[in-house]
């Protein structure tokens, strides 16, 4: 068909310019297409970022153990190369596809299987990323066995209790060396993501090549340069079911140079504390130093130790936490000795030992003592220092003028100590080893002068011993170490077992009623 | 107290008006579109004439039908309308000897609405390169075409002595053909017509002089012409002509045989400096779509005028020459500076709406009379009322320019809506103008083509 001839010189002119511009329309069609192609891309990503949501969890318990308190957008690891890390480096993960290696504890889901992430990991999406990390429960869950020799069937799982499996130093350790291995490169670690399925997208791809493997990276070895140091500078591993509380967090998150800390506060390894029972001692002096009186500040304190940040803290998470503890007792004692002897025992302890750490009554643990959850001069206690040493005034001064600064949860009440606080002692039949640092394993052990307590013993078996009150803690001669059991040597720094010096002269009979007693709490 | 100065005759060397006050040019699409007057252009003009003004200047009147601006505006092109003009000035002169002088233009590449004549062909100008603002096509004139079209213009001035009207001005201002030939803006032309500023007023001075042939140095001849060119509204377009070379030019029309001097701004109309004042978006909204097929660069502007997200690129473009003038008087510094160069009488346009200030431009022989469009248009008898003694009417135009935005649409007339109790109130001032019917008649059978 004959094209209409045009009637007006301008419908010419332009008819003219059209076909001289055929190019240059189609260079801009193209443009245009490729425009539209990036605006949806754009308009793709702009929505992946946008996304922040964490699950929430009808019941207290399960909050607890899954639930997110916002550790993850600046300290967590994207869900899908937590995942890949057991395929990529097998040898520390015994070559399990799980973290039990490191003392991370699984349950079942409701199909009867294997939940993906373990108690004491949540999951949040943050802008648009599914990243897991640590909660409270990470610290404050562990297991107990009941019978020795039949450890699976009969393990039981108990929030609050000190997380007595895990080996966190080992764990920050494979996470730090990961971060400059070459198996974190990119390509294996999206072949490994992929593996385990389902596969990433070309844009997920894309956003963990360039961006999330990068960033994640550059993180791990932000913190090796700054935690290295000081790992290097404590020789020995901390052991399952301890933590150095302050020191990582003066280098980590107060921004302390190693090289500004003193040589006797680099060693501060305590035991994880049980976090039964908050209510009652929400006037009391907290942590094992006693080094705060504010119940929720030693509680965003203790999240900022999971790894929450001031822009990242989910306030409501931790305080549905904090309120769900306020009452939650520990399952009671399974031991069952001679009520005779209990009766005889709760005398002698009512007389030496009650008006420090209180006493197990007839309906429950009774918080009342003249000097409970007061701080006893170490002078007096004679226990190791390392821990009370480790807090220190350059850090509290930033802590009080730094953190949450400006906002209602500003720090105002840490102070520094001259000792340990006289804690209460309900659940003591599932806190051992005893003492702040855990140097002593068994109930019985603590009533024995230093000189005879144990030297060394092993760590991380969760079978109790019915009669020395605590877990079975034979000397590490006497056995093959197995996977995750370690050596507790009290020489090494930091593992002193001196002092607490109570009922050490008691006579034989004294020591095994008070500890028939001990054994009811 | 002395005679109001306003109201003193002004005396050109051909021609002695009643008083200070000119009507500028301006009326609508009134008439035939073989370019045939009709009642209705008379009932336009003798409106001015009632309301006491001296002289009235034409709208622009084509000496060719190639050179209309818009289709349906009275022409001169040929002898057989010198009666409808001879008409027109009879009609004119009626009220108290008013003066009708018809301004003889030609469009060049400047044509609005081309019409049936004009649509199928470029636009004659100094230059191939198509106008700034719209996008009007043309082509430059050969020099046969030139000489031509001075003859046209020669003719044209002798068709409006023979229609016995007063005078006749020479569009040389606002974008038009004889501004396409002077402004450095525009004028491309490496001929005798091009280059240097004598050689671009060489056109003006050739019809000046084949006029002065034509009807003799008896016949009164002014030329208009903008001062200054201020072609650069596009921003990349040249600056065109100063006043220094607008000065020039009026010492070479004086010497060539004008007789006065009529002072106006920009080498394009509209222009944001002519005529000053506001730009009504929504007005050119309605009214712009009858030019889109005129040119180019017509639909680019009409969204932007249309769509409010980019009506802030055409503001800036428009505003920005304004900043720091006033709406009334605009040129008159120009005038003056026109005024002392040369011994004929200078007219100064451009928003001239208050008495005094009128007065004191006179009495400072900055001019010697004022050239007034749209505030006559709003009051046709604004010099009763100064006359009477008032400075302002009580209703003055608002310079608004919806009279001007209407133009390529609608009949002309004052589209203020804030000086018009209602829409119905304003369409019914602006229907006025058909009130005197031309008588019609039975055509003779000769008259009927078939």
């Amino acid at each position: 068909m004959n094209r209409e001839a045009p009637v007006t010189a301008v419908q010419d002119s332009l008819h003219r310019r059209g076909r001289l511009r055929i190019p240059l329309y189609l260079l801009l069609v193209l443009v245009f297409l490729i425009g539209i192609v990036g605006a949806v891309l754009a308009a793709i990503l702009l929505w992946q970022v946008s996304q922040h949501r964490t699950p929430r969890y009808a019941e207290a318990v399960e909050h607890f153990k899954y639930g997110s308190i916002g550790a993850e957008p600046f300290s967590g690891i994207p869900y899908r190369i937590w995942r890949a890390l057991p395929k990529l480096f097998p040898e520390h993960f015994q070559g399990r596809d799980d973290y039990t290696a490191f003392g991370f504890l699984y349950e079942n889901d409701v199909n009867g299987r294997p939940r993906d992430v373990p108690i004491g990991i949540a999951r949040r999406v943050y802008r648009g990323i599914e990243v897991v990390w640590f909660n409270c429960a990470t610290c404050h869950t562990g297991t107990i066995s009941v019978a020795a020799g039949n450890q699976h069937a009969s393990r039981r799982v108990i929030p609050g209790m000190p997380s007595n499996n895990l080996d966190l130093h080992r764990f920050l350790a494979f996470l730090l060396e990961a971060g400059a291995d070459e198996r974190l490169s990119p390509d294996r670690l999206i072949t490994a993501i992929n593996e385990i399925g389902p596969k990433l997208g070309p844009i997920e791809k894309a956003l963990y090549r360039w961006y999330i493997i990068p960033t994640l990276r550059e993180g791990l070895v932000l913190r090796r340069s700054r935690l290295m140091p000081l790992l290097a500078a404590q020789k020995s591993s901390w052991g399952p079911g301890r933590v150095d509380t302050f020191n990582p967090y003066k280098l980590i998150q107060a921004k302390m140079s190693f090289g500004s800390l003193e040589p006797k506060e680099i060693v501060g390894m305590a035991d994880f504390p049980a976090i039964f029972q908050q209510g009652p001692r929400a006037t009391m002096h907290l942590h094992w130093d006693g080094n705060n009186t504010s119940l929720a500040e030693r509680n965003l304190s203790a999240a900022m130790g999971a790894g929450v940040t001031a822009d990242s803290a989910d306030h409501e998470a931790i305080e549905r936490v904090a309120k769900w503890l306020l009452d939650l007792r520990p399952p009671p004692s399974p031991h069952q000795p001679e009520s005779a002897a209990v009766a005889r025992g709760q005398d002698i302890y009512m007389k030496a030992c009650a008006a420090c750490h209180g006493y197990q009554g007839a309906h429950g643990y009774e918080f009342k003592g003249e000097r409970i959850g007061q701080v006893e001069p170490n002078a007096g206690l004679r226990v190791d220092p390392s821990r009370l040493d480790s807090y220190t005034e350059p850090f509290r001064a930033i802590q009080l003028s730094e953190f949450f600064k400006g906002t209602k949860y500003q720090f105002k009440e840490f102070r520094k100590t001259d000792g340990y606080a006289n804690v209460p002692l309900d659940g003591l039949w599932l806190r051992a080893p005893y003492l702040h640092n855990g140097a002593v394993p068994t109930l019985a052990d603590l009533l024995e002068p230093p000189e005879k307590r144990p030297k060394d013993f092993i760590r991380g078996i969760d079978t109790l011993d019915p009669h020395r009150g605590g877990f079975v803690a034979p000397p590490c001669n006497s056995v093959t170490l197995s996977a995750g059991a370690f050596c507790f040597d009290t020489n090494r720094p930091g593992n002193g077992n001196d002092g607490h010096l109570y009922g050490t002269d008691f006579s034989a009979t004294e020591k095994s009623d008070l500890l028939a007693y001990l054994l009811t709490f | 107290m002395d005679q109001d100065i306003i109201f003193t005759p002004l005396q050109f060397r051909n021609l002695q008006v009643k008083n200070r006050i000119f009507r500028s040019s301006i009326s609508g699409r009134f008439d035939n579109e073989d370019g045939s007057l009709t009642q209705t252009r008379i009932n336009w003009e003798c409106m001015f004439a009632k309301g006491g003004t001296g002289a009235i200047i034409s709208s622009y009147v084509p000496v060719l039908m190639e050179g209309r601006i818009i289709a349906g505006y009275a022409t001169v092109h040929r002898d057989e309308y010198i009666s409808y003009w001879q008409k027109l000035g009879e009609a004119v002169h009626s009220f108290d000897n008013c003066k009708f002088i018809m301004q003889l233009s030609h469009s060049g590449r400047q044509m609005d609405i081309p019409g049936v004549h004009n649509y199928t062909r470029r636009a004659l100008s100094s230059t191939s390169r198509k106008e700034s603002l719209h996008g009007f096509l043309c082509r430059a004139m050969s020099r046969q075409e030139i000489d031509h079209t001075v003859g046209a213009f020669a003719r044209g001035a002798w068709r409006a002595r023979e229609a016995g009207l007063d005078g006749v001005e020479l569009h040389a201002a606002n974008g038009y053909l004889f501004t396409q030939f002077l402004s450095s803006g525009i004028n491309d032309r490496k001929d005798e017509y091009g280059g240097s500023l004598a050689n671009r007023t060489r056109f003006l001075l050739d019809v000046i002089q084949a006029i002065r042939a034509e009807v003799g140095s008896g016949f009164h001849l002014q030329v208009k012409i903008s001062a200054i060119d201020r072609n650069n509204v596009i921003p990349w377009e040249g600056k065109g002509n100063t006043l220094q070379d607008s000065v020039q030019v009026a010492r070479w029309c004086e010497a060539a045989g004008a007789d006065a001097m009529h002072v106006s701004t920009g080498s394009l109309f509209p222009h944001p400096l002519n005529p000053p004042g506001d730009f009504s978006f929504e007005t050119i909204t309605a009214t712009y779509d009858a030019m889109i097929s005129s040119g180019v660069d017509t639909l680019r502007n009409y969204f932007l005028f249309r769509y409010r997200a980019l009506r802030p690129v055409f503001r800036w473009i428009w505003f920005r020459m304004k900043r720091g003038l006033p709406v009334e008087g605009i040129s008159l510094d120009e005038a003056r500076a026109i005024k002392a160069a040369v011994k004929i009488p200078v007219l100064s346009t451009g928003g001239w709406q208050t008495a005094s200030k009128i007065r004191a431009a006179i009495s400072d022989d900055s001019c010697d009379g004022v050239a007034i469009a749209r505030s006559l248009v709003a009051n046709p008898d604004l010099p009763r009322f100064w006359k009477s003694g008032e400075d302002l009417p009580p209703r003055p135009c608002t310079y608004c320019n919806r009279c001007l935005l209407n133009a390529p649409k609608n009949p002309m007339g004052c589209y203020e809506p804030k000086r018009f109790p209602s829409h119905e109130a304003m369409v019914e001032q602006l229907m006025t103008i058909y009130k005197a019917h031309p008588i019609l008649r039975v055509p003779d059978p000769a008259e009927i083509s078939l």
